[in-house]
């Protein structure tokens, strides 16, 4: 029989093939870390390590601004984008015809973001045009920028882009839910609310934060569609964008790109060190459970 | 003193009650396509508008209703349609090079690791991606360049004397730059297609002597296909419209359906931006009818169902 374990050397030569290849994805993210604490900044043969870039990068007010923005835009999407992924991993789950909510959920991965920045801002004029010449024939003003490229369409863009991630990841720790417990809830007399609160919720508590976590990461690091959206304020990575496209790579645009990174792989970091440790814990608590007592 | 009303409630409250709980259960049912309705107002009516829009007539800084193939012809008789098909070219060179790169890696990670650690070692792949492509695309600037990681690094070894120039601000650089991104698609759409792949079947690939190559071709390719079709689909599309990569790492020939319509939105020439869109649309809209004739592409999403 060939087996993966019978030569232990073919398993290792696997697994660090694995490595290598996530290592090589890595690589100019840890490459930009690296040159991020150089105080001769990038391409300079001498290295020295500073922290001097990171505080120019706080002292920078335009930047914090922006980190603020972003902020206020990522809280926002994820508060509107996880319900809506729960809501749609559960309709899924019961629709009798899946395609079209596969459809309508996964498409937008596959659309480029220029794509579909392009078509969402093209709509949102063609929308704010509309809405103005319909208030004009009514002789009201109220309907005056309500598509105006703003807070409003910069989130819709987002939620557009990262809905999909969250309900797949929703969708995934909705796979080992069992539908009957729900039923059974509903049998006791508990309405749709509760049966889901008390019951779902726990097991799909997970995904939902994980969900969340993503949702906060890919507003932080989205450029095309926010840039295209987003009006008349200034998000973390439009600054950073045109302050490489205008001055070229400084040594404050790598520590920037760096904090983001470290915070990207801290969140990450943190969900699967989390996992591991609370899998673990089900672990030794069910093979406890298991065990004979022992009569003494 | 107020007396304590210990009446139990009327027919009447009872039946407000009941009225409520309806109205609550309604509400509940109706908020299933709260999303879905989101999703068909804010993307695919816009989508679909884009082919509207593209035959409309440009004005100075908008565009206004019409009938005119003005933007087509602005787009296939000139020579944006060459570098659109020479980006088709190297966007289908780097699916090849993503599925020879990602695909075992799937395969491996599905059967021989152990179920319970199988998500966890996905998550790996799932870190360089929660990296802004933003900051991933530029950092691969100070790797590829004269002076860059990888040639300064051969040449200290020995191994070249002159520094290559050809991996930056060239098509080569442009798919390097392609790979580096979406490589963990393939993993992902991997991942779940072979998890449809029952383990038994290997099983009896073992048990009936069934050589690596053959359980390759014959065994996992036409099982985990609807994966790996969507993963390539995806990639191949992005190649073609993302602006980014061409945009930082292409040379001045490297110019993909992303920037034609970012650069028309610059101009302010709107119903070629959306004739780009279009075009754009059309071509994945096609190869995804084409998967899911030949391969039920809902057959992914079957270990979640």
């Amino acid at each position: 029989m060939t087996d993966d374990y019978a030569n232990p050397w073919a398993y290792r030569l696997k697994w660090a093939y694995m490595l290598l290849l996530v290592t090589t994805l890595m690589s100019p993210v840890l490459y930009v870390m690296y040159i991020s604490f150089n105080a001769n900044g990038f391409g300079a043969r001498a290295y020295d390590f500073t922290w001097e870039w990171y505080r120019l990068v706080f002292s920078d007010e335009l930047l914090l601004n922006a980190l603020r923005w972003t902020f206020s835009l990522a809280i926002v999407v994820t508060l509107i984008t996880v319900p809506f992924a729960v809501l749609a991993a559960k309709y899924y789950k019961t629709a009798q015809n899946k395609l079209p909510v596969v459809f309508l959920l996964l498409a937008p991965l596959f659309v480029p973001p220029d794509i579909l920045g392009s078509a969402l801002l093209v709509y949102f004029k063609s929308l704010n045009s509309s809405f103005i010449w319909l208030g004009d024939q009514l002789g009201t003003t109220a309907f005056d920028g309500w598509f105006r490229l703003s807070f409003f369409t910069a989130t819709v863009g987002l939620i557009i882009y990262t809905i999909p991630y969250a309900f797949i990841v929703v969708l995934i720790t909705m796979g080992r839910y069992r539908t009957e417990q729900t039923e059974a809830a509903r049998a006791c007399g508990a309405d749709g609310w509760r049966a889901f609160w008390d019951i779902e919720f726990p097991q799909i508590r997970a995904g939902v934060f994980s969900a969340c976590s993503f949702c906060i990461i890919l507003c932080f690091n989205e450029y095309t569609r926010t840039s295209l959206l987003k009006g008349g304020f200034d998000t973390f990575t439009t600054v950073l964008i045109s302050q490489m496209l205008n001055t070229g790579m400084s040594p404050q645009s790598y520590a920037m790109s760096s904090m983001v990174a470290f915070t990207a792989i801290a969140i990450i970091g943190s969900i699967i060190i989390f996992t591991l440790i609370r899998s673990e814990s089900l672990t030794r608590t069910a093979r406890a459970k298991a065990e004979p007592i022992m009569s003494s | 003193m107020a007396t304590l009303d210990t009446k139990s409630p009327g027919p009447a409250d009872r039946q407000a009650g009941e009225t409520r709980a309806i109205w609550r259960e309604r509400a509940g049912a109706w908020a299933f396509y709260v999303p879905l309705a989101f999703m068909v107002v804010f993307f695919a009516l816009p989508m679909a508008l884009t082919v509207v829009f593209s035959f409309f007539e440009r004005t100075m800084f908008w565009m206004e209703p019409g009938f005119t193939l003005f933007s087509y012809n602005n787009f296939f008789f000139s020579a944006r349609l060459e570098n659109f098909l020479v980006s088709m070219k190297y966007s289908a060179l780097a699916v090849v090079i993503c599925f020879v790169l990602g695909f075992p890696v799937a395969v491996f990670i599905r059967r021989s690791i152990p179920q319970v650690a199988q998500h966890r070692v996905i998550l790996l792949f799932i870190l360089p991606f929660m990296v802004s492509e933003i900051i991933r695309v530029f950092a691969l600037r100070p790797v590829l360049q004269r002076n860059g990681l990888i040639n300064s690094t051969l040449m200290d070894w020995g191994l070249i004397d002159e520094p290559i120039t050809a991996l930056l601000y060239t098509h080569t650089g442009v798919v390097i730059g392609e790979v580096l991104s979406f490589l963990p698609f393939i993993v992902f759409a991997g991942f779940l297609a072979m998890e449809a792949v029952p383990k038994f079947i290997f099983e009896v690939c073992d048990d009936l002597g069934v050589g690596h190559r053959r359980r390759f071709t014959d065994i996992i390719l036409p099982l985990a296909a609807p994966g790996i079709f969507a993963g390539a689909v995806f990639i191949f599309v992005n190649g073609l419209g993302v602006a980014l990569l061409p945009n930082i790492l292409g040379g001045p020939g490297a110019v993909n359906a992303g920037l034609i319509a970012t650069q028309a939105i610059t101009a302010l020439d709107f119903p070629l931006a959306m004739a780009v869109s279009a075009i754009m649309m059309a071509t994945l809209m096609g190869l995804l009818y084409i998967g899911h004739r030949l391969f039920d592409l809902t057959k992914i999403l079957t270990p979640l169902n």
